[in-house]
């Protein structure tokens, strides 16, 4: 039943339309009642079970999209050719162990994400206009895991942008219109250095269908390789502006504080993720990692993922703002992963593959819980979060089991991700690089410590406070929000206690594409 | 001889009368002669396109039986049929988005005259594709000129009257230098038919006789109609031109009336001169490098641009720098891509015109970008067809506009020199693109905040002008349809080119 990838990404999508024609029918009604002086009133009335109405439908939608990508992804390699755009080029789907692998990570990601919206949405108003862009941001994520060429990822990937820009613009402020302007700015860029990429590989290639280990034609290419290098690199940069590499990062740091934290933490925990994702299909199954190993685009890419996992580390260590320094964790951690991919050894992408789950769990979890601070109490400072551990303690305990993944310290899936990252730096052949990544890699870790913890203690141990003697009440967040928070938190720890079976599958992929 | 094979010169003649038709009718029966008129042209050169794809032949048709050095000649190929029907069909859509404007903005009395110039400027389109006259052709070229001017200033403020005073001296020295080429040419060959003068041209160029000259005439015809279709230097007439008359005369204007210079172009090239002629001249160079500055110096202009209308005019200068980038390429494939542009770019712009006066009516009349903000909600049709045209022209994968740089591009692959040039100035081009296009987009759909004025804003129900909703409808259909089935196009347009050599 190959129909059925066809169904995982349009059920979501055309729901999702559904919601938004809703909302802009809402929209509508609104300017048309502008003038009226008591349209204020007429909104109250009904809000709440329309919202209700409005999350059951969501939620449903939701679990029934994820199942069926899951069914479609775990039920046995599909592939489905829709039609021809040009000449050579159709619009393909194919499900492989690496697309089963990301739509696993969204699946769950966005229904973590989704139940906590339900409760953090209601004061950010407009939640038909985000959910109807939740879920056909889903459908699309659904598409790009399942493209089977560079053509359709392309296209999957421009939508992704476009879909995803108005949960940034949320809440309509100038900051976040200058924000996703940016963040729009800089992936279009990025989506077009690719682009500039496929057109190079679909000449050198023999097909631009993804071939676990590259499918480059050595008889055109001989001759041209340096042109076709740094066609690679081009492309390479242009979807590192998606992963926050280096020299186009500066969107992260802008979008995620203006964007509502639901819409942070997908953003932060899957959509960066497919910038790696883009970068894997393009250098692991269309061009090939025997063709990099040992050029100078490797040791560029990987010296950008060095640096950028340290400068990362370091603008989050001095960030105050808690959501800004989230945003510049990520930047770091996502070179993680593609210092991983950039050794292009067996282990080292095992690694990667690995962190790319636990970042984002974690990650996720992260900007949920301070999605929950600036909910409940509007604080967004780490310094204001002094004695937070005493009003919400289980939110806190999540927080900081969240906090050990991501610095990574045993039994965390977090340790395992680096400990693979280190050894296959250490196995390759890369000379000066093995034993400055892992050097590197320790550093960031140690600053990941020196950025997360201090909040941890902080919260529970505020010290002597100058304005009164009186403890802070007790005050846990709705179990709407807080059960996400920690199913994540559980979810990174047991990709550590037992990591089996994930990192078996994982294995198995990188035996199959590092050749 | 079929009977089909008149409806082309039956076409020219139909419009060409009802001109004279129109002056004496009152403004309504205008309207309703003129949109007659363009839908039986259209249908005529669709059954000559079908004609024409089931014999697989072009076929020359002899005006009063006389032979070649005395009459004149239309030649009708796939392209030309092809092209025919589809501005028929654009020039139709166009009219039928701006029927509220023309009656607001132009004066009772003059209603008639407006579409005595459309018709006008309607025959003298198809003249210029079917023609195998150079010199019929520019004759054909004057009319366009006239009539174009007509469409600008007829909607009468001080703006209009200096556009059409900028854009009718601009386009006289276009049309002198294209005449003062074709004269060369006459004097080299002694021809003015297309046929006669190519086969003397290919003698000339294979003995290397007359190499200056030759290379002078072409140069002179390109700049030319370089000029007339707003070339980048040369387009400063043209944001005011767009920017300020009528909508439906601004939608022909960028879709249609520059497309038609541009197309006689490849007649030139292909037909004239022989394409393999042109590609060893350095002319294509020249325009290769115009093309590319136009592509970035247009969009960058828009940028800086706070009128709606002119901001879409700009643009206009870039997508036309696309297509003459497209023929400095110098490869059949990348003159596929251009003339696959003309479609989409036409498709698109006039969409985007139309389109940008439903806004500016939501918001009572201000073209200004800032009092634009939430029009989207209150004219539903015009704000999800600026969308879609903003995103064709972006580039977004699904609509026209991406088809066309995914042609370019690779038209361009495996160009010793011209690669990176055009592919860098895609990207640079593109990004551009998506800046100001998607902050209109953005301002679309910002919802109106208390402190902003609100008196002006009106909301337009689809209701209130259903035939313009239509007009939407079918372009953002036309756009989806070369976007997602771009094959046949192409393959159409292919065997088009191949039949004019």
């Amino acid at each position: 039943m190959k129909e059925w990838i066809l169904i995982s990404v349009i059920l979501p999508a055309v729901m999702g339309v559904c919601l938004l024609l809703a909302s802009f029918a809402e929209n509508v009604k609104r300017s048309e009642t502008v003038n009226r002086k008591n349209r204020r009133r007429d909104r109250q009335t009904g809000e709440q079970g329309t919202q209700f109405g409005l999350h059951c439908f969501v939620g449903i939608v939701l679990a029934l999209s994820v199942a069926i990508t899951f069914f479609t992804a775990y039920g046995g390699e599909k592939s489905l050719v829709l039609f021809p755009l040009v000449d050579g080029i159709p619009v393909a789907f194919r499900t492989d162990d690496l697309s089963c692998f990301f739509v696993t990570i969204v699946g769950i990601v966005w229904l973590c994400a989704g139940v906590y919206s339900f409760r953090y949405m209601s004061h950010e108003g407009d939640e038909k206009r985000f959910y109807g862009f939740y879920l056909l941001l889903y459908g699309v994520l659904c598409g790009l895991c399942f493209s089977a060429n560079l053509v359709t990822m392309y296209l999957f990937y421009e939508l992704m942008t476009l879909t995803s820009m108005p949960l940034v613009l949320h809440n309509g402020s100038r900051e976040a219109i200058m924000a996703s302007l940016k963040y729009l700015f800089y992936s279009m860029c990025g989506a077009y250095a690719g682009l500039f990429g496929i057109f190079f590989l679909n000449r050198y290639c023999d097909t631009l269908d993804f071939v676990a280990g590259g499918s480059l034609n050595m008889t055109t290419v001989s001759g041209q390789e340096e042109m076709l290098l740094v066609a690679v690199f081009v492309m390479l940069l242009g979807f590192g502006a998606k992963a926050g590499l280096f020299p186009m990062h500066a969107w992260l740091p802008a979008a995620h504080p203006v964007a509502p934290s639901p819409a942070s933490a997908v953003l932060s925990g899957v959509i960066v993720k497919f910038g790696v994702f883009a970068m894997i299909r393009t250098v692991f199954y269309v061009v090939g990692p025997a063709f990099l190993r040992g050029t100078w685009v490797q040791y560029a890419w990987m010296t950008l993922a060095l640096l950028t996992v340290f400068m990362g580390s370091m603008l989050a260590f001095g960030e105050p703002v808690l959501k800004k320094r989230l945003a510049y964790s990520t930047v770091s951690q996502i070179s993680y992963i593609l210092f991983g991919l950039s050794l292009l050894t067996p282990t080292a992408f095992s690694g990667a593959l690995l962190h790319t789950a636990v970042h984002a769990f974690v990650k996720c979890g992260l900007f949920l819980t301070a999605g929950v601070w600036i909910w409940q109490s509007g604080l967004t400072r780490v310094e204001e979060l002094r004695g937070i551990g005493r009003k919400m303690p289980v939110l806190l305990w999540g927080y900081t089991v969240l906090s050990l993944a991501l610095v990574g310290i045993p039994p965390t899936g977090g340790f395992l991700s680096k400990w693979y990252l280190a050894q296959g730096a250490v196995q390759s052949q890369t000379g000066v690089f093995r034993l400055m990544g892992p050097a590197v890699l320790l550093v960031s870790a140690l600053l990941t410590a020196g950025y997360l913890f201090p909040i941890t203690m902080n919260g529970f141990f505020p010290g002597k406070t100058q304005d009164g003697s009186q403890p802070p009440q007790r005050k846990d967040p709705p179990a709407g929000m807080l059960v996400p928070v920690l199913l994540l938190a559980l979810a990174a720890v047991l990709l550590g206690v037992i990591p089996g079976p994930v990192t078996k599958y994982i294995a198995d992929i990188a035996a199959l594409v590092c050749r | 001889m079929d009977f089909v094979q008149n409806l082309p010169f039956i076409s020219i003649l139909l419009s060409l009368f009802s001109g004279p038709l129109s002056s004496i009718l009152n403004a309504k029966w205008a309207k309703r002669v003129n949109a007659t008129v363009i839908s039986v042209i259209g249908i005529f050169s669709a059954t000559v396109l079908f004609y024409v794809l089931r014999t697989g032949q072009e076929f020359v048709y002899l005006m009063g039986h006389f032979p070649a050095p005395w009459g004149n000649e239309i030649r009708v190929g796939i392209l030309e049929a092809f092209m025919a029907t589809f501005f028929c069909l654009i020039m139709l859509l166009c009219m039928f988005g701006g029927i509220a404007e023309r009656e607001r903005e132009i004066e009772e009395s003059k209603q008639n005259l407006y579409y005595i110039m459309v018709n006008l400027l309607l025959s003298s389109l198809l003249a210029l594709i079917y023609t195998n006259d150079l010199f019929t052709a520019y004759v054909f070229v004057e009319i366009n000129t006239i009539s174009a001017c007509g469409l600008i200033m007829i909607r009468q403020n001080g703006r209009t009257i200096e556009a059409a005073t900028r854009y009718m001296i601009m386009s006289l020295l276009g049309s002198g230098l294209l005449l003062l080429g074709i004269c060369f040419l006459y004097d080299l060959t002694g021809h003015l038919l297309m046929s006669n003068i190519k086969e003397e041209v290919a003698i000339l160029a294979a003995t290397g006789e007359y190499h200056i000259p030759l290379l002078v005439s072409l140069g002179l015809m390109s700049v030319g109609l370089a000029i007339k279709s707003a070339l980048y230097p040369f387009h400063a007439w043209l944001p005011d031109a767009y920017g300020y008359s009528t909508v439906s005369s601004a939608a022909i204007l960028s879709s249609l009336v520059s497309k038609g210079y541009i197309f006689l172009l490849v007649k030139i090239f292909y037909r004239v001169i022989g394409f393999s002629v042109v590609c060893d001249s350095k002319v294509v160079d020249v325009l290769f490098v115009f093309g590319i500055i136009g592509m970035i110096m247009g969009s960058v202009n828009a940028i800086r641009e706070s009128d709606i209308r002119r901001m879409i005019a700009f643009s206009s200068v870039a997508q036309i720098g696309y297509i003459y980038m497209g023929f400095g390429l110098g490869t059949q494939e990348a003159v596929v891509a251009s003339v696959y542009h003309v479609l989409s770019h036409a498709a698109t712009k006039s969409l985007l015109f139309v389109a940008a006066s439903g806004i500016t009516d939501a918001s009572g009349g201000s073209r200004n970008f800032l009092d634009l903000t939430g029009a989207g909600y209150r004219n539903k049709a015009a704000g999800i067809a600026f969308s879609v045209g903003s995103l064709s022209m972006v580039g977004i994968p699904m609509f026209s506009g991406f088809i066309s740089k995914l042609l370019f591009a690779q038209a361009a692959m495996g160009h010793t020199h011209k690669m990176l040039p055009t592919l860098i100035a895609l990207a640079i081009s593109t990004v551009l693109n998506a800046v100001y296009f998607m902050k209109t987009v953005i301002r679309l759909y910002t919802p109106v905040s208390k402190e902003m004025p609100i008196h002006e804003h009106r909301v337009i129900p689809l209701t209130e002008q259903p035939v313009k909703a239509g007009a939407l409808l079918c372009f953002i259909v036309l756009n989806f349809l070369l976007g997602l089935n771009s094959e046949p196009v192409i393959r159409l347009i292919t065997a088009g080119l191949a039949m004019f050599d």
